[in-house]
């Protein structure tokens, strides 16, 4: 039977698919303000229809509604574009090692975003900056290593040199900005969905939408991609084409992630991994079981962030604390061929 | 559906590959021999638009394929390489699929028909009952096997098979051979292979071509060229050719 | 020619060899302590620090430490000075124009200019407790004693420093005429708010540092002034940082009466603004919010000014209390203030314009 799992595996399929929306439901009732399941379910109906219970306090609706609920729409949001963009890039890269990261969007929305807070100030939102120059960076790499022909080491070490470079002007902007205008920098460079609202999400949510029903759709397409350009052009691929395509899909989700939520890491490296553990390497599955894990893997960090204590812990520091051990323990499990 | 090479170039750093005039028999194998470097593999990889010719034609039925985009080439010209790098583990079954990738738009997905053509190939080569196992638990000569069902899931009329039995053991190097043969035979293919071992060629091919230093030394049929001074001009040492029982032996 | 028995020569050895061994101890002890000869400062980090008793050459790297030489009348003795001062303070080019000739070792990043701070060949170098590590990296690689100090929001902390650095340059009489000045201010305002039951403390949240998550886990002038800073005492972000983050739902779960957000930004630089929280539907039904009790104060810049942290929490007191501060002239008192510290006129009216204050309230 081509293309379909056991019996077996199509329980857990459902079971993780359904994952984030469980998740979901579950995390609406986290946090440090104390909700009562009771009081949370009166809270969502109030919201349907007002007169119905008018004993819920406005901070119930007003938690609810702009608090929680974009936060954890950005959590979904977050882990679905991560994890997506690492498992496509994956297969592009013919290697499970790497990340979202790779073509140096990280560094470009970094810098951009400082260059915005320094000299636009309080007048433009970080994350314009941000967005733009994620992109700068990746058609810089891009253009550089030759619209990714052929040789991706050569793509991968452009991509390096361009995150160098990037750093090198981020700490040149450093240089002139006073440190408390980047205190705003530094804390979003560390990767944090506390501040989620309505106004951030209108833009980035559109964009992650798009860019990841293009690499759903494009999910088994991925499959002839992952093998060597020569084979993909013997097998009728349009081997430029279709690689760019998947590098702007990519770039726009992460870019657009990346602007509101500054840096998390790791998500796009460790969900593939695990998703091609479960399931195989099929990216018609990868994909979209790397969308569910992914936004699940988020939703339960942020869940711990936000039931343990007042304080924030941003959720690219929980990330990595968390990612680098099970990076390592797979490093050491790894044999010739990857999953 | 004939092949006719017509002035096809290709140059790469000291080496340069010229073919002035070949033509290929419909569903007939033609093997392509000579010593290493001679330029086998990238006549066959310029052929299958896998490496671009600087210059040059290539007629399939009176057609110029040469400016055709990858995915209509695709229909008319498989290929199947030497060795794969298995990255990522599939399974045999979603391996084979990918040979129908010309057949697919970007967005959508294998349809039916594109997993009945994925199941027929690999029935043919044997290897039905492997569906459901990873590329990496197969032997080198099962991988072979399941490289050509790729290409013959791609049901291109012309395919073109970069050295199929280097690295096998003589009873899949035979198995290999005898399955290009029902190719040509059964489904009418027009089989291009390059091969080091000269007795399989001669054994096997329907016609053969000699190569050397980038260029076309003799092509013909093997009962009319396999011949020792022959031999002696391409690879640059005496050998000595044997009959036995109507099968032609290489002694050096 | 003497028959030694073993014994013998082994209590005459012992005893007597065992001096010498000692006494090589008790000097290479004494040499490997040799750095203190007073027991040394403890810094904020709770590095024991081997400050020299008199100090000709100072280079301070702690905006604090440097107002408060100048407040001593000991500006002369800076040596160097960090990127902070220079480029970023409102009043440092008014209350010490001289600095301007000074040169800046240490840049944004907190690197340090370790030739430059050779050639200044300081005695003592002052840095913020937030360097963490490097103070101990600076004092290894040159060898000069570095302190790490800072008053992490507390007013028995600040006055500490004035003392030590009045120590630290022999004037120790201004230093005390200043400490029991800011003590006489301070009684002023905590007899001036009187004894309050801590119902009757306003509940006020500080959103400093650019962020609305950000929070001071210390701030002394808020109590002063008669107030509950409801983050008092969470754990800080690290060692040696005054603030820490806390996420939206727990300022929710506070209801603060009062919010104050970090005025010392330059007004195009705040990120966060009164309108922005006023305005902002999460935060709508937040007591402060709907009481429109949301306020700028000045907050730290890069730890505290003596004299504007004085002002400052006569400010707040007004804010908090304004029925027992209703005959303060704040701009008045503030000039006092900063011309007692640094003996120059208007000062604070020039940090008011700087900052728009006139946008702030209307008291």
């Amino acid at each position: 039977m081509i293309g379909q799992a056991s019996k077996r595996g199509k329980a857990w399929r459902v079971f993780f698919l359904a994952l984030p929306l469980l998740l979901f439901l579950i995390s609406l009732s986290i946090g440090s303000y104390a909700i009562s399941p009771g009081g949370l379910y009166k809270t969502v109906i109030s919201l349907f229809s007002p007169s119905s219970h008018p004993e819920v306090p406005d901070a119930y609706r007003d938690i609810l509604l702009r608090i929680r609920l974009p936060r954890l729409l950005l959590a979904v949001a977050i882990g679905a574009a991560l994890s997506v963009s690492g498992a496509s890039l994956q297969a592009l890269f013919k290697n499970p090692l790497v990340n979202e990261y790779i073509l140096g969007i990280s560094s470009g929305a970094a810098f951009g975003a400082a260059l915005s807070l320094v000299f636009l100030g309080r007048a433009f939102p970080p994350q314009i900056g941000a967005f733009v120059f994620a992109f700068v960076a990746v058609g810089v790499v891009l253009l550089i290593s030759g619209q990714a022909e052929s040789h991706f080491i050569s793509l991968l070490l452009t991509g390096i040199i361009v995150t160098a470079f990037f750093s090198a002007l981020l700490s040149l902007v450093e240089f002139f900005a006073s440190p408390y205008v980047l205190q705003a920098l530094f804390f979003w460079l560390m990767g944090s969905l506390s501040l989620a609202s309505w106004k951030d999400l209108a833009i980035s949510l559109p964009l992650i939408a798009v860019g990841l029903i293009l690499l759903f759709l494009l999910r088994w397409r991925l499959n002839v991609l992952s093998m060597s350009d020569e084979e993909a052009r013997s097998l009728g691929v349009n081997v430029r084409r279709e690689k760019m395509l998947v590098i702007a899909a990519t770039t726009l989700i992460t870019a657009a992630g990346t602007s509101i939520v500054g840096i998390i890491g790791w998500v796009g490296f460790i969900v593939p991994h695990f998703v091609r553990l479960m399931f195989g390497a099929d990216n018609r599955l990868v994909i979209p079981m790397s969308a569910a894990m992914g936004a699940s893997i988020m939703l339960v960090a942020d869940d711990i962030i936000r039931g343990v204590s007042a304080l924030e812990i941003p959720i690219g520091i929980f990330t990595s604390l968390v990612g680098i051990p099970i990076f390592l323990a797979l490093l050491k499990k790894t044999k010739k061929v990857w999953l | 559906m004939s092949v006719r090479v017509v002035n096809l170039s290709f140059s790469y750093k000291n080496f340069t590959l010229k073919v002035e005039a070949l033509k290929f028999e419909s569903a007939k194998i033609t093997a392509i021999v000579g010593p290493n470097g001679a330029g086998k593999t990238t006549f066959l990889k310029c052929i299958g638009a896998v490496l671009p010719a600087s210059k040059g034609s290539l007629f399939i039925d009176g057609r110029d394929i040469m400016s055709l985009r990858s995915q209509e080439r695709a229909r008319l010209i498989g290929y199947v390489p030497q060795e794969h790098d298995t990255v990522f583990n599939y399974q045999v079954a979603d391996f084979v699929l990918m040979g129908r990738a010309a057949y697919i738009s970007p967005f959508a997905l294998p349809s039916q028909e594109d997993i009945k053509a994925a199941e027929e190939a690999l029935e043919f080569v044997g290897l039905s009952e492997y569906t459901g196992r990873s590329i990496s638990e197969l032997s080198s000569g099962e991988r072979r096997l399941v490289l050509i069902a790729r290409a013959l899931a791609q049901k291109s009329a012309i395919l073109l098979m970069d050295e199929p039995t280097t690295f096998l053991d003589p009873k899949h190097e035979t198995e290999v051979l005898q399955l290009v043969r029902k190719l040509a035979i059964e489904k009418q293919k027009t089989i291009l292979v390059t091969l080091h071992s000269l007795e399989m060629a001669v054994q096997y091919a329907d016609s053969m071509v000699f190569m050397k230093n980038g260029e076309v030394v003799a092509s013909g049929r093997p009962d009319e060229i396999f011949q020792e001074p022959l031999l002696e001009s391409v690879y640059g040492m005496r050998m000595k050719i044997l009959d036995w029982n109507g099968r032609k032996l290489v002694l050096r | 020619m003497n028959e030694i028995r073993p014994s013998s020569l082994r209590n005459a050895v012992v005893p007597w060899g065992i001096v010498p061994i000692l006494l090589l101890a008790a000097a290479v002890f004494s040499w490997a302590a040799r750095p203190g000869q007073k027991p040394g400062l403890r810094d904020t980090l709770g590095r024991n620090v081997a400050i020299p008793p008199r100090a000709e050459r100072i280079l301070s790297l702690q905006p604090e430490i440097t107002r408060i030489l100048i407040a001593l009348g000991a500006g002369e003795r800076l040596v160097g000075l960090d990127y902070f001062v220079k480029r970023n303070d409102h009043l440092f080019k008014i209350i010490f124009p001289e600095g301007a000739q000074l040169p800046v070792v240490s840049q944004p990043d907190e690197s340090l200019n370790r030739e430059l701070v050779v050639r200044l060949d300081p005695d003592v170098i002052f840095c913020s407790p937030t360097e963490q590590q490097v103070p101990d990296s600076i004092e290894r690689s040159l060898g000069i004693p570095v302190a790490a100090v800072a008053s992490m929001g507390r007013f028995d902390k600040l006055l500490e420093e004035i003392e030590l650095v009045g120590a630290l340059t022999g004037l120790e009489e201004r230093a005390g005429e200043l400490v029991r000045y800011f003590r006489r201010k301070v009684r002023f305002i905590t007899d001036s708010v009187g004894p309050l039951p801590e119902e009757e403390k306003p509940v006020v949240y500080l959103a400093f540092w650019s962020s609305l998550v950000r929070t001071p886990v210390f701030y002394e002038p808020v109590d002063t002034a008669g107030g509950r800073n409801i983050a008092e005492n969470l754990l800080p972000s690290f060692s040696g940082a005054i603030g820490t983050i806390v996420n939206l739902e727990q300022i929710l779960k506070w209801d603060p009466e009062i919010i104050l957000i970090h005025g010392n930004y330059l007004p195009g630089e705040r990120q966060v603004t009164v309108e922005g929280v006023s305005s902002d539907a999460r935060l709508r039904s937040v007591r402060a919010v709907r009481s429109k009790k949301v306020y700028y104060t000045f907050g730290f810049w890069y730890w505290w000014d003596p004299a504007g942290v004085l002002a400052e929490t006569l400010y707040l007191a007004r804010l908090f209390h304004p029925e027992k501060f209703g005959r303060l002239d704040l701009e008045k008192e503030g000039n006092a203030i900063f011309e007692t510290f640094y003996r120059k006129k208007n000062i604070f009216s020039t940090l008011l314009k700087t900052l728009d204050f006139d946008d702030w309230t209307s008291l």
